[in-house]
């Protein structure tokens, strides 16, 4: 990966941007208990992200701002943040792999990656749960399902009907979170007249 | 919030910490083998051996971790893998009344250590090792560029906030989150957004006035420490030997 001087300011100013949504936003949200807060934060994290893929338009870039976002999350007060900082890198892993499926940044590849690192919030407990803490699975899914049933009201014993609600929301969320993604970021070409796209260094 | 990236100054003068960089990544790592690897009963003892070692080094990253947060959580976690926790074997303890099987009580205790492991590990690393360090670690592997944009982003982080928060009072006074709320959200995104792309404009003018070439610029430094070498070797070894053996 080698980018010029102007590509790593800009992929300095998103991971930044991303960091600072983690650090203030998360500790908001950690406070309020706010339902599915993983969620939502992997949505603003992948639609800045996204953002900066519009602004360096070359592979790495996105896996890039999510090592600098997980590296200021790591050094944020109230430290030992090691579930956050495995979402944030997986997050932009997976936005990665999928906008690199695709030959430029576009609107279907933005929806496809904020959906794909929304999804991961729902798959993160399976994998740090296990690997990190040692929890069961059945732990695990017990807590998915209450989850289901807290905020979507559903019995505990339609499971199906909860994971396929989960899942859905998480898609048609992410989904969304990707279409803001390049409205804004068509905004923000237009409005800094494309010069930060053009490398100088 | 962050502290702002300071330049590593290495004078030959100074004396050479104990424990440098390496040293503390490797500990980390160390530290990750030991609670992940290992099988049931094996892996209780090792975490607590892990542990002891974690403590004599990080001391301060144990007061932290010993807040009643923390430990509420800790608490949870033993109770619901000793509760909740799957395994085959009946009941064969009964404490209080309650009936267990050891097999859960085992597996509650290596949970709960393994979480503390990591944890301890994790805010050792991160307390001792400076942001600049860390992005040098990275930087070696591979990611040319990263301790430059991590010291950029890193002193960029409090403008930004900044940043934001005047861009929020000043459409707040003006009634932007009033009558057209979704259209005060858009304005207040793409103002700071453009504030943090033009501030990045002049960080590239700035490097490039100093004749900053990414390609030809040098690692950020990294501490050596005396035992860094030793220290590798050594936890290496004890690892394969405590795990394989």
């Amino acid at each position: 990966m080698k980018f010029t001087t102007r590509e790593l300011v800009t992929m300095a100013v998103f991971g930044a941007l991303w960091g600072l949504v983690e650090i203030s936003l998360g500790s908001v949200f950690h406070a309020v208990d706010l339902p599915l807060s993983g969620m939502a934060l992997a949505i603003l994290g992948a639609m800045v992200a996204c953002i900066g893929r519009l602004f360096v338009p070359k592979r790495g870039s996105t896996i890039f701002i999510g090592i600098i976002a997980m590296v200021l999350k790591l050094f944020s007060i109230g430290s030992a943040v090691i579930g956050p900082m495995v979402g944030i890198l997986a997050e932009a892993l997976i936005a990665e792999l999928i906008l690199s499926t695709f030959a430029k940044p576009s609107m279907p590849a933005f929806i496809f990656a904020s959906a794909g690192a929304a999804l991961w919030t729902l798959i993160q407990p399976f994998v740090t749960g296990v690997l990190l803490f040692g929890r069961n699975l059945l732990v695990i899914w017990l807590d998915v399902l209450d989850m289901g049933t807290r905020v979507f009201g559903i019995p505990y014993q339609a499971a199906l009907w909860i994971v396929f609600v989960l899942v859905s929301v998480h898609i048609l969320f992410g989904g969304i979170g990707g279409w803001l993604a390049w409205k804004l970021g068509q905004v923000l070409k237009t409005r800094l007249g494309g010069e930060v796209s053009q490398p100088i260094g | 919030m962050l502290k702002q990236a300071q330049p590593i100054t290495i004078s030959p003068s100074a004396p050479k910490s104990l424990i440098g960089s390496l040293g503390h990544l490797s500990i980390f790592l160390w530290a990750l083998v030991m609670v992940l690897i290992p099988s049931l009963t094996k892996g209780i003892i090792l975490a607590l051996f892990a542990l002891g070692v974690l403590i004599l080094i990080y001391p301060a990253a144990l007061k932290r971790l010993a807040r009643p947060r923390w430990l509420a959580i800790f608490g949870i976690l033993f109770l619901v893998n000793l509760f909740f926790g799957v395994s085959h074997q009946a009941p064969d303890l009964t404490v209080l009344g309650l009936s267990f099987s050891s097999i859960n009580i085992l597996s509650s205790v290596q949970m709960t250590l393994r979480a503390a492991v990591i944890l301890l590990a994790a805010d050792g690393l991160s307390s001792s090792v400076n942001i600049i360090e860390v992005a040098g670690l990275l930087e070696r592997s591979g990611l040319r560029g990263l301790g430059f944009s991590i010291g950029v982003a890193t002193n960029l982080l409090p403008d930004l906030r900044q940043s934001g928060m005047n861009a929020w009072h000043s459409l707040r006074m003006r009634g932007g989150f009033r009558a057209q709320w979704w259209r005060g959200v858009q304005l207040l995104v793409i103002t700071v957004f453009s504030n943090a792309l033009r501030h990045a404009d002049q960080i590239v003018l700035a490097a490039e006035v100093r004749a900053f070439r990414p390609e030809l610029s040098r690692h950020s430094p990294l501490r050596i420490g005396a035992l860094d070498v030793w220290l590798t070797a050594g936890l290496t070894i004890l690892g394969m030997v405590l795990i394989l053996g």
